[in-house]
């Protein structure tokens, strides 16, 4: 078959996908060269993922043509896509937590009869031909997201993959991580293999990727063939069509109210029974936010779960609203004021295989009783409550929640939340993932509930944004607070060596 | 070389279900047709007959009540547990254990009148089977001891407890040295509906609805919903995931122990170790037919109940018990076969991606199966 698209690692035409409700892409176009990284840009909900994943073959479209390497593909699963050279790395990953880095490497694709060492040997040369350090030998529930991702990398080349798709591949990483996977990105692109690159970080975006396409409400809004000659605005402006705020202004400080969360001495271990928090203590004060600053794996992630209770401190005792919840479950802390967004949204705040009226009242099913009976007419209002006053984009309430877009899912999240009127909320990364006027949108709902008076304990690995909405920075080092620092005043190289571990005395 | 991969399909339509079911039937029929064939049978005959002995007239229909009745309630409990992601493989042990406390009742208080006596029968008989399981739960809920061993062990020791009291304590010593325990008192048989059908099967139909309803309209059916298909959604809203699990595997005893109590009153004159009769693991099967669903219990129970009936009857015809248990698997696997085309498709694929056509939609990756993986 002769073709126009021969020229191009992946030609994605007049793409078009529709769910229950929804219509995700709309014909899109995505032209991808040989040899480059690009970058595939939209809004929260603009069909990015649906795009990548008619390319992965996990979905088939409705409508459109998928050609990979100059040939016209009629992938019917994944399988098929991966046999093609097309290997993808998901939002959420993939991989078997009670294997090892080498077993879910060769998942799969195991090579008829090799000895185990033997894969170890050449996964480990594998991953030092690119950069990425990963013991093969690891069991993968004890690697930290940036590991786990390498390892979703490793599986692609595992299987020589041509194109390999990274959704929202920093997301997950440290600054220094999302450095080293740009460099792991450039080495495949020189060897001729093309990139994919889904983000919504558009400074790493411009960093890392030659060209880009931008998708707007499932079609191709526009496409850059050299990404140098673009700035960042004129970026963002493509996507939303209009030119899209940075960050929500700093809010003017206020007095503090009372003490709403306070922790005392408090330890615990992490899920490999090591010590990740030591000797916390910390307060928060109705009406302040408190921004927990720190490179991710410090600590932030069973910090949060000792507030809330999900996990069991060693020592220490925590307090909400004055009242001791040390021994308290979850819910009864939320009963007491306390609400929780937590960084895992599909494998913690929200129940994927249930649908979005279930999961809207994850918190408040209890007073959507009449005697026994749970009154679905209520929790259907509930939703629809939710769904307008945070502007979620949804299909069908009764489908599963699994169908929304990562930045509806937050705002879904975030409004169950927010909906009881808590005295102290935990948000754990609330805007990671999420487009320009999506993090407006969360930011600015963050803003007012500290305006209402509620004490926010802001966790993220955004700085500009901690800075831009904390009252107080408190910077984690290996399970400690090394420092306490006012937000606006404090030069960033301050920061940067505090979070290193070398708090500037 | 081609191969067969399942996909699963992006929505289950209800209609597919319909046409699974029935296409499976049909093809068990065929085979059955077969095997009839060889075995020097008339299939049509065969077929005939057992077509009668399970629907036509009130006898057979009631006969087929009559066995689907504890059917209905075996699938019942184990869906149970499955709706959490259990496994009750002890059906059979707990619908013994039911038994036995039932007919023990029976013998010391069998000064009661009927209504009351069967409705202590019926009570003990829940107990009985929450007793036998509650080992095995707490085992579960809070050392995650695995309760497919557990529950199934459980089922060899209720058996030998009754073999026990069958030959020792409880015979009857007007058996005439027959190693047989006294018959429950007359009062305390369920009444009857028509021919041999009794009013466990309203019973078993009220417990359906009431379950179903309880875990679609319930807040405790929407907690028990969120732990069975997100443990840590569930811990996050405070749910305790021990407590659901403890109480879906004592309700899910429970139920195989009403079971028991139903078979005892309803159908046999007195507790007896083959009272159980493979009702409680055939459960299994029912609540893997009705994919865990209350609603697809009573479509898969009657089946089930018609399938046995059914098979029975064609002895008459000469045909062997291997002949028929056969043809009565062959009819079950028929059944679990279309049922997993209700959440799969089925695709043919040549070596390295080349596609066959087909017009249906591709779906997420981990879940397609290989069957050469499998
Ligand atoms: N499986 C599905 N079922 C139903 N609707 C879906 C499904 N997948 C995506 N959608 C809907 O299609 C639209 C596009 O979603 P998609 O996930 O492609 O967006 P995205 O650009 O990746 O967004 P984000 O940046 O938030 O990840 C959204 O409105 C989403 O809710
Ligand atoms: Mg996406």
């Amino acid at each position: 078959m002769a073709s126009s698209g021969a020229d191009h690692a992946v030609w994605l035409r007049g793409i078009e996908k529709q769910f229950p409700g929804v219509i995700a892409c709309a014909g899109a176009d995505l032209r991808v060269r040989p040899g480059t990284i690009h970058a595939l840009l939209g809004e929260n909900g603009a069909g990015k993922t649906t795009m990548v994943n008619v390319l992965a073959g996990v979905y088939r479209p409705d409508g459109g043509e998928v050609w990979v390497n100059g040939q016209q593909r009629f992938f019917h699963s994944p399988a098929d896509a991966i046999a093609a050279g097309v290997g993808m790395v998901y939002q959420e990953f993939r991989l078997v937590p009670n294997l090892t880095v080498a077993e879910n490497i060769v998942l799969g694709s195991a090579p008829g009869l090799l000895r185990t060492n033997e894969i170890e040997e050449r996964v480990a040369e594998l991953s030092a031909a690119y950069g990425m350090a990963a013991d093969p030998t690891r069991p993968v529930w004890q690697l930290s997201m940036g590991e786990r991702q390498r390892v979703e990398i490793l599986k692609s080349l595992w299987r020589n993959a041509s194109v390999l798709v990274m959704d929202e591949p920093t997301a997950v990483l440290t600054p220094g991580e999302a450095a080293e996977l740009g460099a792991t990105l450039r080495a495949m692109a020189e060897e001729g293999r093309s990139v994919i690159y889904i983000s919504h970080k558009l400074d790493q975006v411009v960093a890392f990727c030659d060209e880009a396409t931008v998708l707007r409400q499932g079609k191709t809004a526009a496409t850059v063939d050299n990404l140098q000659d673009v700035d960042l605005t004129s970026l963002a402006e493509m996507m939303v069509g209009t030119s899209g705020g940075g960050y929500v202004d700093r809010p003017p400080p206020r007095d503090r109210g009372p003490e709403v969360l306070s922790l005392q001495n408090i330890s615990a271990l992490n899920d490999r029974g090591l010590p990740a928090l030591a000797d916390i203590n910390m307060t928060v004060h109705s009406g302040e936010i408190v921004g927990i600053v720190g490179v991710s794996g410090n600590g932030q992630k069973e910090l949060a779960e000792v507030i809330t209770g999900l996990r069991r401190p060693a020592q220490g005792r925590v307090a909400v609203n004055g009242q001791d919840v040390t021994r308290a479950s979850p819910g009864d802390r939320y009963g007491l004021g306390l609400a929780y967004v937590p960084e895992d949204r599909l494998g913690v705040g929200l129940a994927p295989k249930m649908s979005v009226v279930d999961n809207s009242v994850v918190r408040s099913y209890k007073s959507q009783r009449r005697g026994l009976l749970l009154v679905m007419d209520r929790c259907v209002k509930f939703c629809q409550t939710l769904v307008e006053r945070f502007g979620v984009r949804v299909g069908r309430l009764n489908d599963p929640i699994a169908g929304l877009s990562g930045g509806n899912l937050q705002r879904l999240l975030l409004g169950r939340e927010l909906a009881e009127q808590p005295a102290v909320l935990v948000a754990a990364q609330p805007t990671r993932g999420l487009d320009v006027q999506g993090v407006a949108a969360i930011q600015s709902h963050l803003v007012e509930q500290r305006a209402n008076g509620v004490g926010v304990l802001l966790i993220s690995e955004d700085l500009d944004e901690l800075q831009a909405l904390s009252d107080v920075l408190l910077v984690m080092y290996e399970g400690r607070v090394v420092g306490e620092y006012p937000p606006d005043v404090t030069p960033r190289t301050i920061l940067g060596s505090a979070m290193a571990g070398n708090p500037p005395t | 070389m081609m191969r067969p991969v399942l996909i699963r399909r992006e929505r289950v339509v209800p209609a597919t279900q319909a046409v699974a079911f029935v296409v499976g039937i049909a093809t068990a029929l065929v085979l059955g047709l077969i095997l009839l064939w060889t075995s020097g049978h008339s299939p049509a005959e065969v077929y005939e007959r057992m077509f009668d002995a399970a629907f036509m007239g009130t006898d057979s229909l009631a006969r087929t009540l009559e066995r689907a009745t504890p059917l209905a309630l075996t699938g019942l409990a184990v869906a149970v547990a499955g709706s959490m992601g259990l496994w009750n493989i002890g059906a059979e042990g707990q619908m013994m254990a039911g038994a036995t406390i039932a007919a023990g009742v029976a013998m010391g208080a069998d000064g009661l009148s009927g209504p009351l006596l069967i409705a202590l029968m019926v009570v003990s008989g829940v107990a009985g089977g929450m007793v036998l399981m509650l080992g095995p739960a707490l085992a579960r809920s809070h050392l995650g001891v695995s309760e497919i061993i557990t529950t199934l062990m459980l089922v060899y020791v209720a058996i030998r407890v009754v073999e026990w009291l069958e030959t020792g304590p409880w015979k009857d010593p007007e058996s005439f040295g027959f190693a047989v325990i006294e018959p429950v008192p007359e009062q305390a048989s369920l009444p009857g509906l028509f021919g041999r059908a009794h009013i466990g099967t309203l019973i078993a139909l009220g417990l359906l609805l009431v379950f179903s309803l309880a875990v679609s309209r319930t807040a405790w059916g929407y907690e028990l919903r969120l732990a069975g298909s997100s443990p840590n959604t569930a811990r996050y809203a405070g749910i305790s995931l021990r407590r659901k699990v403890l109480t879906a595997l004592l309700l899910s005893g429970g139920i195989a122990g009403l079971a028991g109590a139903v078979q005892l009153t309803g159908s046999a004159t007195r507790l007896e170790s083959g009272l159980s009769n493979g009702y409680g693991f055939a459960g299994i099967i029912v609540a893997a037919l009705a994919l865990m669903r209350p609603s697809g219990v009573v479509v898969a129970a009657f089946v089930f109940g018609a399938v046995q009936v059914g098979g029975q009857s064609i002895q008459t015809l000469g045909v062997s018990s291997a002949i028929s248990d056969i043809l009565q698997a062959m009819i079950l696997f028929a059944a679990l076969v279309a049922a997993v085309f209700f959440n799969y498709r089925i695709r043919w694929r040549g070596p390295a991606g080349r596609e066959s056509s087909d017009d249906e939609q591709a779906e997420a990756g981990d879940d397609a199966l290989t069957m050469e993986g499998v």
